[in-house]
């Protein structure tokens, strides 16, 4: 009996200390391990689209969950990195070389899935817009009733400017049987004022509204805060320069022109700075008017 | 049913045939079968998938971009199938030769048990085990949706029809795995039944090749594959459970009436090999 007690005890010991012996190994040589190749996460995908589809037998659809959640870790460990904030739809100097395989393998597994389509509209179009638009039209031939991927390649043509081709989008879009009533108001408003802040608001305020992505909902709501704060700084300059002619100076702080914006009924911070639509004060520059550097309002 | 649980089938057998029939021989053997499962722990696995299921619950709306439900979905059916399939196989393969192996058989057979009826009652016996582990899987599966969604989720009603599906697939994969160990020993006939799980998954890839070789013998080759093996895609309904769709009543009746007729030829097939086998 108390053989069979030390026995025991020994074996739990030996466990315990085993254990902790490996896990003091491992920490050691992760601290000791040399950086990992900074090329390492960008290689090129073992597998196209089609194969992984083919092998992946009756799994494919958590085959494509897991080429979705790489995606998101792909750009999210880049973005982590960065010492400012960066804008989804604005990643370019990132260098996001296997983003697009990875959209393409995650919606060619599972062709229904329609958030990666989103995220491809989104974000691919500062890295490669040529497959942005590949990939977008390749899931409306897959899902020719989903409304919602003619409105992510109506916004793809519309930040390339190609407003024509983001009308089409929209048309198409808007003959689909339940599609909303604004695809056919965005059709004639990208024909008629394509490059205005009015149309930009209207594609943000959609896209916020009706995205499941809160990546892209916060894109979304900052790109509106920059449109309204574009507005703002507009009303300001002219008020600056409407000072600047009547007393022949710019004013040397807000306080000097504070009668002014109260009456335009901007909320102002205790020195009498207008503040944007983040919350943070308007810095005075001479007669212009600049964001504060830690404005959350996206400063291009 | 090893030595341990000799003494209750043959009991039971015994018993039924006085005041039974074929019927209630059969269904003695698959209950023992059932309590052999239970016993040897092939449950057990469900406490594996509850954890997986918990885990992913918690955690994968931070990974996962909104997509928890459908991410739930795909993982829980996933893991339903293959647990399934490697319980289908693994214990599968094992229910005939066990008996051969430690000679119980010859104390089943010296009862009036006919072959068919040994074989059947195996078969309907591991089918209850894995009805059990699927509908367990599936309350599992519906508790986690509702936990992501906090509360009430439509896809709870969605997954069943493809759960459904996905259980005939294992009835297929079982009847499969039962007719290889029938004449083969339980390695090889594992690696056989999992050549056809993959094989019965690439079956449009046949039919494709079918239609597209030049050579005549080569598309009848493939064309008898493609009708031959068993057409397991047609089971493979996670995907678009996991995106609200159900597949249509008149679909789900065909694939039922196409497993009941390839499950019948494939248990016929056993059951002629098996009576054919000479156990002196």
């Amino acid at each position: 009996m108390k053989t069979d007690s030390i026995k025991t005890n020994g074996l739990v010991l030996l466990i315990i200390a085993g254990l902790i012996a490996a896990i003091s190994v491992s920490r050691w040589i992760d601290a000791h391990r040399g950086p990992l190749n900074a090329g390492a996460d960008d290689e090129s995908l073992y597998l196209n689209g089609k194969t992984a589809r083919r092998i992946s037998l009756a799994f494919n659809g958590l085959a494509a969950d897991w080429y979705w959640m790489r995606s998101l870790q792909y750009v999210g460990k880049k973005i982590i990195n960065l010492p400012d904030n960066v804008e989804l739809d604005d990643l370019g100097q990132l260098n996001l070389k296997t983003l697009a395989a990875l959209l393409d393998t995650a919606t060619t597994l599972d062709p229904q899935f329609l958030d990666p389509y989103e995220y491809a509209a989104v974000v691919l179009p500062s890295v490669d817009v040529n497959q942005a638009i590949r990939i977008t039209k390749k899931g409306i031939d897959a899902n020719p009733n989903a409304w919602k991927l003619y409105q992510h390649l109506g916004y793809i043509y519309w930040q390339q400017k190609d407003f024509q081709a983001a009308a089409d989008a929209y048309g198409r879009g808007a003959a689909i049987p339940g599609a909303p009533t604004f695809f056919s108001a965005m059709k004639a408003r990208m024909l008629a004022e394509g490059g205005s802040r009015d149309t930009a608001r209207e594609i943000y305020r959609q896209m916020f509204e009706q995205s499941n992505d809160d990546s892209v909902k916060d894109m979304a709501r900052r790109r509106l805060m920059q449109i309204d704060s574009m507005d703002e700084r507009d009303v300001l300059r002219k008020l600056l320069t409407a000072y600047q002619t009547r007393t022949g100076h710019c004013p040397a702080t807000w306080k000097e022109v504070e009668p002014v914006l109260r009456s335009l009924r901007l909320p102002l911070v205790a020195d009498a700075a207008p503040m944007d639509p983040s919350g943070a004060p308007y810095v005075l520059k001479g007669c212009d008017v600049e964001l504060d550097p830690k404005s959350e309002v996206p400063g291009k | 049913m090893d030595a341990t649980s000799l003494a209750n089938p043959i009991e039971q057998v015994k018993v039924s045939h006085g005041d039974g029939g074929s019927m209630s021989r059969i269904m003695a053997i698959a209950r023992n079968v059932f309590r052999e499962a239970v016993r040897d722990r092939v449950l057990y696995n469900l406490v594996l998938f509850v954890l997986l299921l918990t885990a992913a619950a918690i955690f994968i709306g931070e990974l996962s971009g909104g997509q928890e439900r459908k991410v739930i979905v795909d993982l829980g059916l996933s893991a339903m199938l293959l647990f399934g399939t490697f319980i289908a196989i693994f214990v599968g393969v094992g229910l005939v030769y066990k008996e051969i192996e430690k000679r119980t058989v010859y104390a089943i057979f010296s009862k009036p048990v006919g072959r068919g009826e040994f074989l059947l009652g195996k078969y309907l016996g591991l089918c209850l085990t894995l009805l059990v582990n699927v509908v367990v899987m599936g309350i599992g599966v519906s508790l986690a949706l509702m936990y992501v969604s906090r509360g009430w989720d439509p896809l709870v009603l969605v997954i069943w029809p493809a759960v459904f599906l996905l259980y005939l697939e294992l009835m297929i994969i079982t009847a499969i795995a039962l007719l290889f160990s029938s004449f083969s020993s339980p390695a090889l006939s594992a690696l056989l039944t999992f050549f056809v799980f993959i094989i019965g998954h690439f079956s449009s890839d046949l039919k494709g090749l079918a239609t597209s070789l030049g050579s005549t013998s080569a598309r009848w080759l493939f064309a008898s594959l493609y009708y031959l093996l068993p057409n397991l895609s047609n089971y493979s309904f996670i995907t678009p459970a996991a995106h609200g769709q159900a597949p249509a009543a008149a679909f789900v009746a065909m694939t039922t009436v196409y497993a009941i007729f390839y499950i019948a030829v494939v248990l016929a097939a056993a059951t002629f090999v098996f009576s054919r086998r000479n156990f002196k």
